[in-house]
């Protein structure tokens, strides 16, 4: 049993590492950073929300639109991890076609990119 | 690299298909809602034009290292889907043109899901199997809520996603289940391995996979989605629904089960029975209380996805040959039967209940006699298409010693027959509220095409797709 | 104690089950659904990643590759009817997803 936990000990010193540098920065800027608080400085960033509030708010629905895009972006671009890996180690004539799907591919996203633009989806208003 | 062009040779139709789709989408970002006519008729001319190549330009083989199939079923099934996707095309045309809301995305979207189809019915593994059915089912959630300032519109939209992506996740469950316990995704390797004997791992995952596919065809108990989503979506779209996506779904069934899982065919028959049994007594029964026809459209579906499904059990020839049959013949008689509900109105609201048709044959007698053929059709009355349909089926579930369940799906017709008379009878004989519109002329062309086919051309129309569905049923190489 | 095919089997099963239950049984919000849809879909992929090591086959894992990118094109267009719906509604709740009845 010991032998199985011992498994998880670099996890655990991993989690010990993330905690004591979290603190250290943390407590470090209540020591030794200046501290002058006004009304823009401490209202959110940007889009963002007040950050003391019900989370079960409902929030503008344009926010859904661009988590929308994000996904979609995002997740195809994880084809390219695999294909990245291993291209050089194919074979040539495989080599091209893989070469080839891939930037068919990539060309696609790129027309939906282009797509979501001209439909005025990346504008906030 | 000859094996790399050979496959794309025959995958040509699909291939074709994604490029049109990209170059359109380009086309209609640069150009905007004015590119819409010449989007949707270039997306009719090439569907038309790979259903031609699907027909004889393909070469017969398995491609793309066993995950795509270029066999006859496919190029029957294709030929079928192509022809359907285009009539929906023009159908929406009309009708958003009508809405004046041209969208050039309607097209597109069409031709997405018919690419899905193309490779449903090409899959070969079961890696392709869940591509082409995503591709096919994001389309169509898509299509159910294309209008967005429709509330009943976007519930349809929803309720289609919940419990499609809902039935996805359990087929792709049964599918891991029948990888990791048959060790490959091929159906070749999966059927050599089920003979070899695997155990129960592979029978469980099969259960989850046929309750899947069972909700792309809507049968019951997996049909709950059906009436409301016909009852929200708009009718062409509805029209689309009906007819395509589930010859896909019958064909991919066909496909697993027959050349999948031959060995396990004492097994699947019952599910299949059970499914089938419960699809036509839902449908008839719960049929009779409607008063929407889409929605008694609806359970008309599901009573008629029962039908196939008891010939299907045959798992035979003559089975796989009799649901090609059945689902060619049906899916020209439910297109035009909502082709007819598209051309529909009266005083521009759409006709949607039965109360609505009162007195139709005199206001509107080519309508009334189109729906009434059709409507006859349905209930299986010789010699009309739906007729033929229900004598291969069932005459494919006698042969195979099934005879109980014939009876059954006899008895279940008849009590459906009497939702289609109510229908007939409420348009000849009760009084009419009002004329009825001129209604738009693709909408009428389709269903009188319909009615056309229904009777008389059905007669020579059934010995060529008799002949064409028994060359694609030898494709299945069974038994 | 060695993890086996059958701990990430079973791991996979819960989940899967967890998202079935999480689809029929809430009544709430139609956001914790897509969750639950998410939740179905990576139970499938703890499978195949499972047996493709087993096996000593790669094919599992192409499969949940697919699987992931399928899944988030399925989020996407999840969420964009779930906006039209909000649109039309001004509220997600389940139980108000019920104009048509029959």
């Amino acid at each position: 049993m010991t032998a199985f936990l011992l498994q998880y000990l670099p996890i655990v010193i991993f989690l010990g590492v993330a905690v004591a540098i979290g603190l250290v920065f943390m407590v470090g800027a209540l020591v030794v950073a200046p501290s002058a608080p006004d009304a823009e400085k401490l209202s959110a960033y940007e889009c963002g929300f007040p950050a003391f509030e019900d989370s079960r708010m409902k929030f503008d629905v344009r926010f859904y639109l661009v988590s929308i895009l994000f996904i979609i972006f995002d997740l195809e671009v994880a084809f390219l991890f695999p294909w990245a890996v291993t291209l050089m180690k194919m074979p040539h004539g495989a080599q091209i076609f893989a070469f080839t799907s891939m930037m068919v591919f990539l060309a696609d996203l790129t027309l939906g990119y282009v797509y979501v633009w001209k439909k005025g989806a990346l504008e906030w208003e | 690299m000859n094996n790399i062009t050979d496959s794309l040779r025959m995958a040509h139709p699909e291939v074709i298909l994604s490029a049109v789709t990209i170059l359109l989408t380009a086309i209609g970002a640069f150009a905007g809602r004015k590119a819409s006519l010449v989007v949707s008729a270039l997306a009719v001319i090439s569907l038309i034009g790979v259903a031609v190549i699907a027909a004889i330009g393909v070469p017969v083989g398995i491609a793309f290292g066993g995950s795509f199939i270029s066999d006859a079923a496919a190029s029957y099934a294709k030929v079928g889907i192509y022809l359907m996707s285009a009539v929906a095309v023009i159908l929406g045309y009309g009708w958003l043109g009508r809405l004046s809301a041209r969208q050039f995305e309607y097209p597109l979207l069409i031709l997405l899901a018919a690419t899905g189809m193309g490779i449903m019915v090409s899959a070969g593994d079961l890696i392709s199997l869940y591509i082409g059915i995503e591709l096919q089912s994001l389309a169509l959630y898509v299509l159910a809520a294309f209008r967005r300032d429709d509330p009943k519109a976007s519930e349809a939209g929803l309720k289609y996603f919940v419990l499609g992506a809902l039935s996805s996740g359990l087929l792709l469950y049964g599918a891991s289940l029948i990888y990791g316990f048959a060790g490959s995704t091929h159906f070749d390797v999966i059927a050599a391995a089920v003979k070899a004997g695997t155990g129960t791992g592979v029978l469980f995952g099969l259960v989850f996979l046929i309750c899947g596919l069972a909700f792309k065809v809507s049968a019951a108990p997996f049909h709950m989605w059906t009436p409301d989503v016909y009852e929200g979506a708009p009718t062409p779209v509805v029209a689309f629904f009906t007819a395509a996506p589930k010859l896909a779904a019958m064909v991919l069934i066909l496909r697993v089960l027959y050349t999948g899982f031959p060995d396990n065919i004492e097994q699947w028959r019952q599910i299949i029975l059970l499914i089938a049994i419960v699809s036509v007594g839902v449908g008839a029964f719960a049929g009779l209380v409607q008063s929407n026809i889409k929605r008694l459209l609806a359970y008309s579906s599901i009573a008629n996805m029962g039908y196939v499904l008891i010939g299907l059990s045959a798992g035979n020839h003559e089975g796989a040959q009799a649901v090609l049959i059945f689902m060619s013949l049906y899916m020209i008689d439910a297109t035009g039967f909502f082709a007819a509900l598209t051309a529909l109105s009266r005083g521009g609201k759409p006709m949607e209940t039965i109360a609505d048709m009162a007195g139709l044959s005199r206001t509107n007698p080519a309508m009334a006699i189109t729906i009434t053929l059709l409507a006859f059709s349905a209930m299986g009355i010789p010699p009309l298409p739906g007729f033929w349909g229900k004598f291969y089926v069932f005459k494919a579930a006698i042969d195979a010693g099934q005879w109980p369940i014939a009876v059954a799906g006899l008895v279940g017709s008849v009590v459906a027959a009497f939702y289609y008379l109510r229908l007939v009878k409420v348009m000849w004989l009760d009084d009419s509220p009002g004329a009825v519109d001129k209604g738009p002329l693709d909408a009428r062309i389709v269903a009188f095409a319909s009615a056309l086919f229904a009777f008389p051309l059905v007669m020579i129309g059934l010995t060529w797709i008799e002949h064409y569905s028994g060359y694609a049923a030898d494709a299945f190489g069974l038994l | 104690m060695t993890i086996g095919l059958a701990h990430y089997l079973t791991v996979a099963a819960i989940l899967f089950t967890i998202g079935v239950f999480g689809i029929f049984v809430n009544r709430k919000n139609i956001i914790v659904i897509l969750m639950s849809i998410e939740l179905i879909l990576l139970a499938v992929n703890i499978n195949l990643v499972a047996f493709s090591a087993y096996l000593h086959d790669i094919t599992g894992q192409i499969f949940a590759m697919f699987v992931l990118t399928v899944a988030a094109a399925e989020a996407a267009v999840g969420l964009a009817i779930l906006v039209t719906f909000f649109r039309n509604r001004g509220d997600i709740e389940v139980d108000d997803a019920s104009v048509m009845k029959g």
